[in-house]
C-alpha cells in the first residue's frame, strides 16, 4: 500500500537524519522521565513556548508537548533533513520566523529539541536554553540546568 | 548650578533605554519571515523566502507550528 510505503521511507530518512548529528557519539539516551523533566523546565523557562519536544538519537520523542507528540518526531526530521540538504555540512541549530510563529530546532551531543514560539521570542535565549538543556539532559545525572531562570514575568 | 553626578548618569541611561525600544518598536514592524541556520564554528547563513531551500524550510516550520498548536490563553 501506498501509505506503508510512505511511512517506511519516513523511517529511513528519520534515522538517516539524526544519524548526521555533528556530535552523535556523544549519546546516551536519557529515560522519558528525564525528558519529561527537562521539557518541564525548558517550557517553564520560556514564557514564548507554545510546543517543544526533545527527540533521542533514533529520532524517538522522548518527550513532547501536545495531544500527539509522536507528530513531532517526522516533521523535525524532515526540517533537519531540509536544513542538512541546505549544505554539505549538518546543521547545529535552526532558526525560522514566519509570521504564525518562530521555530526552533537544535542537536546537541547527540539529542534534539525543536521548539515552536510565539514571534518575536528572544531568539539567543531560546536557543540558548535548549542547548543547555540537551546539554544536561545528556549527562548521566541529570538536574535542571544551572544558571538558568524562569524569563516569566521579565515583560 | 551643574546637576548632580547621578542624575547625568540616569540620563543617560533613560536615553539609551529609549532608543533601544525605539529600535525594537521599528525592528518589530519591519521584520520579516527568515530562515537561518547555524553551523559548527558560529557561521550562520540565511535562506531567502522565495529560494527553493529556503521555501522547504519554511513549508517544514509550518507543519512544525502546525503539531504546536495554538498557545493556550491565560
Amino acid at each position: 500500500m501506498t501509505t506503508v510505503t510512505i511511512q517506511e521511507a519516513r523511517a529511513r530518512v528519520t534515522v538517516g537524519s539524526f544519524s548526521q548529528m555533528p556530535d552523535a557519539a556523544a549519546a546516551t539516551t536519557p529515560s522519558g522521565e528525564a525528558a519529561e523533566a527537562a521539557l518541564g523546565f525548558l517550557t517553564e523557562m520560556s514564557p514564548d513556548l507554545r510546543g517543544a519536544a526533545i527527540l533521542g538519537p533514533d529520532s524517538e520523542v522522548l518527550a513532547g508537548t501536545g495531544e500527539e507528540p509522536e507528530r513531532w518526531a517526522e516533521d523535525a526530521a524532515a526540517l533537519f533533513e531540509v536544513a542538512d540538504g541546505a549544505e554539505e555540512v549538518p546543521v547545529e541549530q535552526i532558526h525560522i520566523a514566519t509570521e504564525q510563529g518562530e521555530v526552533f530546532a537544535v542537536r546537541n551531543a547527540g539529542l534534539a529539541a525543536v521548539a515552536v514560539t510565539d514571534r518575536f521570542a528572544l531568539a539567543s535565549l531560546m536557543l540558548f536554553d535548549m542547548r543547555s538543556t540537551l546539554r544536561q539532559l545528556a549527562t548521566p545525572n541529570f538536574g535542571p540546568p544551572e544558571g538558568t531562570k524562569s524569563r516569566k514575568g521579565d515583560g | 548650578m551643574p546637576p548632580k553626578p547621578h542624575r547625568v548618569l540616569l540620563e543617560r541611561v533613560s536615553v539609551y533605554a529609549d532608543e533601544a525600544a525605539a529600535f525594537m518598536r521599528r525592528r518589530r514592524v519591519a521584520r520579516r519571515p527568515f530562515a537561518r541556520l547555524y553551523y559548527p564554528h558560529g557561521r550562520s547563513a540565511d535562506h531567502a523566502q522565495d529560494s527553493r531551500s529556503g521555501a522547504e524550510l519554511f513549508v517544514a516550520a509550518g507543519r512544525l507550528i502546525e503539531v504546536s498548536g495554538k498557545k493556550p490563553k491565560g
